[in-house]
């Protein structure tokens, strides 16, 4: 049991947790962290083994609902069209993410100037940018400067580009007689031996976990260089609420053990890093008589504006062996072609687009997220045409935030501790079903010019909840704003939320860059202002 | 230790056996997967899957019609946990068995050497100079426009491997 309260206590080890613990420590906090899944070995993952498509869907699903391990919690998905997806551990849902690693293009922190719709943020694009170039180097990113998707200047990728792969060049050689954008796509991804990690072998793996620590992941890149700081990392704690005092201020996190028993970890500030599913829901069950619709909520927006990024998959089929179960899970190539609005389509916003591997011959043989399957002496025509033989393109929307998407307390499902699990209602909009609409026609033409004899859709993937973000958005309004404009909750002056709950927008790319980002500037912030920090008596 | 298929006795063993033939037969150069799935391939994917051994004994029991055909017709109605159970159990232990997998000419996920210092073939077909010739794509906000900015116009493979 601590006495001496921690300068800073983080909720949750995963990217924005270790980023902000990294910083804090090397800037000399005295930080503890309490993170409910545990620490895992390379050697744990299935990747090389002959079982890897057999565990990837129980074992290393990336849904919480399918593993149902002691240390995730369940979520009541029943009112979503789109499931969660995330993963306890330190390293967090880095452990099971692609790697992909874009930004968030300008026009994206200025959607309600833009196009009247949503919000913007309380930041722009240049101010984020130089966090983007320093967790850039933090994690490791594969990729090539010069993108004219972005705005010119400042740094490039600091390792060069993963290769792209039979696929992706047959796609990118499509693109070029289209006249469409194309670009090798960013990663967290090592192309050669960096900060003494080992690079990618473009095993094709990446969302079952990293054997080579190519991938980044914070296990690997911050949480070690945290503890050396003196951070204390204590694993397989759950906490249960934040404790407030008569001032309103947060004192610390009441949390439970493996064995049950609970503790109290004061602190002088918390920052909240458990993802946009976990954080909204511990402000929620942190409610008490001075905060009855949960701590940091005189908005009511606490857990509403849940986004998660409606996610098409569209696949094509070629005559040659591509080897597509081969290379990194992140993506070969991006297509920024489609993103800015053009009204002309019907909807605004657009969708990035990545170029993915295709799994090996289970996947193949099982039925498609398309729906085909094939049985009988075609079965094995089917396999020898889909294995080795695909490329797909995954189509990111974006989503606009709605009140009516939120997290709530479930009133009858509980996890292992008893403690009342996140219940999810989450419905498509209009919007995004017609953006993914044109992206599938679009994409499906950038296939076809690259020479695939069939593409198969899945127009609406329900396991794509991998971005969970906004539920606790920022802005410098606190009627309308969870947030400030350095992720410090408004009503709480000592609490921070520095995970996906922040965002404001989604944008319509793979957010972990963007998180990162957002919270090294938060951190910067906490050590910048130090001295005037609000803190319990 | 007792072994997982201490669970199955001759009849759902058979049973399955005929399921298998039935999802997979032998065709085109490749076998039957009622040949191939023997004890130790079942054994291989309950081990791995132990999750999986309750709703395959339910796909495999008695009560069902005995034709594959209208069994599986019968499971994929009344039981999906059981019937996807069963594909699943079919398939990886099929597409983990040896032959097979030579026959496909899948080696498996395979450790590669990443050669960074070559130089990629989509900049020697120059596949990226027509998108930096285009010039910007972004939305400059400030504007509500395409961005108007200078880009160095792309470089020669010669310059570009200097």
């Amino acid at each position: 049991m601590a006495t001496e309260p921690a300068d800073v206590l983080i909720v949750g080890a995963g990217a924005s947790g270790g980023v902000v613990a990294r910083r804090l420590a090397e800037a000399g906090f005295r930080v503890v962290c309490l993170e409910q899944g545990d620490w895992h070995d390379k050697a744990e993952y299935r990747g090389p083994e002959l079982d890897w498509e057999l565990t990837m869907r129980k074992q290393w699903s990336t849904s919480p609902n399918v593993r149902g391990l002691a240390q995730d919690y369940p979520i009541d998905e029943t009112d979503a069209e789109i499931s969660p997806l995330m993963y306890s551990a330190v390293g967090g849902s880095m452990l099971i993410f692609a790697g992909a690693w874009p930004r968030m293009l300008p026009s994206d922190f200025r959607v309600r100037s833009l196009d009247g719709i949503a919000d913007d943020w309380p930041l722009d694009y240049q101010e984020l940018r130089p966090y983007y170039e320093r967790t850039d180097r933090e994690f490791g990113v594969s990729g090539m400067g010069g993108d004219p998707a972005y705005p010119a200047g400042g740094e490039d990728p600091p390792l060069p580009p993963l290769p792209i792969g039979a696929g992706g060049l047959k796609v990118a050689r499509a693109h070029a007689r289209l006249g469409w954008h194309w670009w090798p796509e960013p990663n967290s991804i090592l192309s050669v031996p960096y900060d003494g990690r080992r690079p990618c072998v473009q095993r094709g793996t990446c969302q079952q976990g990293c054997n080579e620590g190519a991938k980044a992941s914070t296990d690997l890149t911050h949480w070690p260089k945290a503890i050396a700081a003196g951070a204390r990392l204590v694993t397989g704690a759950r906490v249960r609420r934040l404790e407030t005092d008569k001032a309103g201020l947060v004192t610390g996190a009441t949390w439970l053990d493996r064995e049950g028993l609970e503790h109290f970890e004061p602190a002088r500030v918390v920052v909240l890093a458990a993802n946009a599913i976990g954080t909204p829901r511990l402000l929620l069950l942190s409610a008490s008589p001075a905060h009855r619709d949960g701590l940091a909520n005189s908005s009511g927006l606490v857990g509403r504006r849940l986004m998660m990024h409606p996610f098409a998959n569209v696949g094509g089929l070629f005559d040659e062996d591509l080897e597509s179960w081969q290379g990194q899970f992140g993506c070969s190539i991006e297509s920024f072609q489609f993103y800015e609005t053009d009204e002309r389509r019907g909807f605004l916003r657009g969708a990035k687009w990545g170029l993915a591997p295709t799994f090996g011959p289970i996947n193949a043989a099982l039925p498609s997220r398309a729906g085909t399957q094939v049985w009988g002496p075609d079965h094995h025509l089917h396999v020898r045409s889909h294995l080795g033989r695909g490329a797909n393109w995954g189509l990111f929307g974006e989503d606009l935030p709605d009140p009516a998407n939120q997290v709530a307390l479930s009133s009858t499902l509980t996890d292992t501790s008893g403690i009342p699990a996140p219940e999810i209602h989450y419905k498509v909009s209009d919007n995004s079903r017609r953006l993914l609409d044109f992206h599938i026609e679009m994409a499906s033409q950038s296939l076809k010019e690259a020479g695939a004899h069939t593409v198969e859709v899945d127009r609406l993937m329900r396991y794509s909840g991998w971005h969970l973000l906004g539920t606790a958005r920022m802005g410098d309004d606190p009627t309308t704003s969870v947030l400030d404009r350095w992720n410090r909750a408004h009503d709480v002056p000592n609490l921070y939320v520095v995970d996906g709950s922040c965002f404001v927008t989604s944008a319509g790319v793979n957010p972990t860059s963007s998180i990162v980002s957002l919270a090294l500037r938060a951190a910067d912030h906490l050590v910048q202002t130090r001295a005037n920090q609000q803190v319990p008596a | 230790m007792s072994d997982v298929l201490d669970r199955f006795d001759a009849a759902p063993r058979a049973t399955l056996t005929a399921l298998a033939a039935h999802l997979i037969p032998a065709a085109h150069g490749m076998p039957s997967a009622g040949d191939v799935i023997d004890d130790r391939r079942l054994r291989f994917v309950l081990e791995a899957r132990p999750d999986l051994l309750e709703p395959l004994r339910t796909a495999l029991g008695t009560g069902l019609p005995e034709d594959p055909a209208a069994r599986l017709a019968v499971l994929e109605r009344d039981e999906p946990d059981a019937h996807a159970a069963l594909l699943l159990v079919v398939v990886g232990a099929y597409y983990t068995d040896k032959v097979v997998r030579e026959r496909l000419r899948y080696p498996g996920q395979e450790a590669k050497v990443l050669q960074s210092w070559k130089y990629p073939v989509y900049l020697e077909e120059g596949l990226l100079d027509g998108v930096q010739a285009r010039g910007a794509i972004w939305r400059d906000p400030t504007t509500g426009r395409t961005a108007m900015e200078a880009r160095p116009a792309p470089a020669a493979p010669a310059e570009r491997r200097a």
